[in-house]
């Protein structure tokens, strides 16, 4: 669903900031980017837009929860 | 971890008190593996252990899209200290990112006057544009382009660097990934701003002569347009200290592809991946609500697309009134394609359809948002300036009504932004200048800061992501929000009022990210209460707004904004300001 993976980070962090939604975060023992918060992309590409080595991979698709009754 | 666990035991032995006769049937839910800490949270982080850090300066600005570029520039240019804080990213938060189209009125390329020019988006805009912002625009348009052509805006399609540029050369600090959540007023003025860090889990108190709000616009975060870190947070905290806002019952009537609708990316086609250009006078009259109105008549999806190109097959009559000479052009969406003299911006090769409307469609895409500029902060003068002393407002933010509550004008909504952001820009730094800095009290401090925390404290409440997606149920649907009818708006109403009072209380949230969430959720939760009560109060139809109950145009009493603002007590207000003319106090 939505952002679905990086591969080849260079730790740049180009990803992090210019995602709208923070949706990405610093690895702190990796020192690389990962998807933290994917349920919040919302498909605008600009971190694979902004990232200098091309290692984002974004999916057309998202899985948009139902309605339920409490969360 | 031991004292978690004890928490947890603590609050299910609370819940089952409260919950009392409903025991078995939590031993029922129990037994096929429900957990019962649903309501529970577990903060991943010390909330007493945050830090709380105080800034000052003379211009504050908030937001760092096109608006705040202009107006950190401006007042710094103008004398002023300017501290520039962004929820995102320089260039690449808020709408700024994706627009790609900004107009510039040149006199000597136009074949009309700047009078005429005008006229005529007033005539489109069925006399629901401020003449004086859409003259400001048109004749400071192409002074600001220049500066951007300087920048080297125009050379990539990434704006991030060329907004550095002139950040930089003037070093304007910038603190990025910043929500400010609060505007703070003492002695009926605006003395600053406060909010936390995403990343460093602190607050920050911002002390400010002036504060200029380039927060942009806002929406329910719906699915296919890239408005998801927007919520209207500069127009309810300004509203929350009693500045007026206005436009809530106009409606962006975007659409997405029925198919992924919410890949925003892929239903603009490449059109993201472009470079900007400019774009000249071209007047339309697009993206009301004509294609919602369709769907509703027809049931199903829509088509969109020039005329001829199927679009003919699902005409409904009646509907949203255009005036005569502003036939459809294609449709919403503004896709840069099939527009003869070139006052679009160029699209690549070989990529025919326009963007993401080849085939089925579905509305809603751009829920919550109003047309660029006919929503935010009910300007007092030509300066950008609010009715809270030291506080303005650029761009989206600012309800400036440049084009009225129709899209009169591909690509001046971001020439919009630049050129109030430096007209906003210039006019805070002089304020500036004659205000003595300013101190917020101790006890403001704490209240505020009790308030950005709450939700992280909370040991039970509701998550962010839930109410959130409960208001989008209540709100998108077509026959709520687009296609309006006094029954159907105040039993939406009623479910918002419900959220307002039992769940926005209660929000709760376990690390920064939803903490912002959090904050944003409330923002959209008493916007969706404006946009239902402006809605209802607006007995006619015209441009963006449309009353199925009130089909037409009511010339006798609807020549008027409809503004908000909060009273003494706490609560909401209306009142019509005649079209072109100035608030009262």
């Amino acid at each position: 669903m939505a952002i679905k993976s990086i591969n080849g980070c260079i730790g740049c962090e180009e990803c992090i900031k210019s995602c709208p939604t923070d949706v990405l975060r610093l690895n702190p023992e990796s020192k690389k980017a990962e998807i933290l918060y994917p349920e919040d992309c919302q498909i605008c590409h600009l971190c694979r837009m902004y990232c200098p080595v091309d290692a984002i991979t974004i999916s057309p698709e998202k899985t948009i929860p139902v309605i339920v009754s409490w969360g | 971890m031991k004292k978690k666990e004890e928490k947890q035991q603590m609050s299910r032995r609370k819940f089952i008190t409260l919950a009392g006769g409903a025991a078995a049937s939590l031993a029922a839910m129990s037994a096929i593996g429900m957990p019962l800490n649903w309501t529970e949270n577990n903060p991943e982080i010390d909330v007493n252990s945050l830090d709380v850090n105080k800034i000052s300066t003379d211009v504050l600005v908030i937001g760092s899209g096109m608006a705040g570029l202009f107006a950190a520039v401006k007042a710094h240019d103008a004398g002023a200290n300017v501290l520039m804080v962004s929820k995102g990213r320089l260039g690449a938060s808020g709408q700024t990112p994706f627009a790609k189209g900004i107009f510039a009125f040149d006199p000597e390329k136009e074949d009309i006057t700047l009078d005429e020019y005008v006229d005529k988006v007033s005539y489109s805009a069925l006399g629901t544009n401020n003449k004086t912002y859409t003259r400001q625009t048109a004749e400071h348009s192409l002074a600001r382009v220049n500066e951007l052509k300087e920048w080297g805006f125009f050379d990539s399609s990434l704006y991030n660097k060329s907004f550095s540029k002139p950040i930089k050369q003037r070093n304007i600090p910038i603190q990025e990934r910043i929500t400010i959540t609060h505007l703070i007023k003492e002695n009926e003025r605006v003395v600053g701003a406060a909010g936390f860090s995403i990343d460093e889990q602190k607050v920050i108190f911002y002390e400010a002569k002036s504060v200029i709000l380039c927060t942009g616009a806002g929406g329910f975060k719906p699915n296919g347009f890239p408005i998801c870190d927007l919520t209207h947070d500069g127009t309810i905290m300004a509203y929350n200290i009693g500045a007026k806002v206005t436009g809530k019952e106009w409606n962006d009537g975007h659409p997405a592809k029925s198919e992924n609708a919410a890949a925003c990316y892929d239903g603009w086609g490449d059109m993201f991946e472009q470079k900007p250009s400019t774009t000249s006078v071209g007047i339309r009259h697009d993206l009301g609500v004509d294609m919602n109105y369709t769907a509703y008549m027809n049931g199903g999806t829509a088509k969109m697309g020039p005329p001829g190109m199927g679009r003919s097959e699902n005409t409904v009559k009646g509907g949203p009134f255009r005036p005569e000479g502003l036939e459809d052009q294609g449709g919403p969406g503004g896709p840069p394609q099939g527009d003869k003299e070139g006052r679009r911006p160029p699209r690549k090769e070989g990529k025919g359809a326009p963007p993401g409307m080849g085939g089925s469609i579905v509305g809603g895409s751009t829920a919550g948002m109003a047309i660029h500029k006919s929503e935010g902060l009910v300007p007092i003068n030509d300066k950008c300036e609010s009715n809270i002393p030291g506080l303005y407002a650029a761009g989206d933010a600012l309800g400036s009504y440049m084009a009225g509550a129709i899209y009169t004008q591909i690509g001046s909504s971001l020439a919009g932004s630049a050129v109030q952001g430096g007209v906003a820009g210039e006019a805070a730094a002089k304020y500036s200048k004659k205000i003595a800095p300013n101190k917020i009290s101790a006890s403001k401090l704490k209240e505020i800061q009790e308030e950005i925390l709450a939700p992280l404290k909370r040991e039970a409440g509701y998550s962010p992501a839930w109410v959130t997606q409960t208001l989008q149920g209540i709100m998108i649907p077509n026959f709520i929000i687009y296609i309006k009818k006094e029954n159907l708006l105040k039993a939406a109403l009623a479910y918002v009022e419900e959220l307002r009072d039992h769940h926005l209380p209660m929000l709760k949230a376990a690390n920064m990210h939803e903490l912002r969430l959090a904050h944003e959720t409330k923002n959209m939760i008493i916007s969706a209460e404006m946009k239902l009560k402006a809605s209802i109060m607006r007995t006619e139809s015209r441009c963006s707004h449309y009353r199925l109950d009130y089909p037409e145009i009511d010339n006798e009493n609807w020549q008027a904004w409809l503004n908000i603002f909060k009273d003494e007590g706490g609560t909401m207000q209306f009142e019509k300001q005649p079209f072109n003319t100035w608030p009262t106090a």
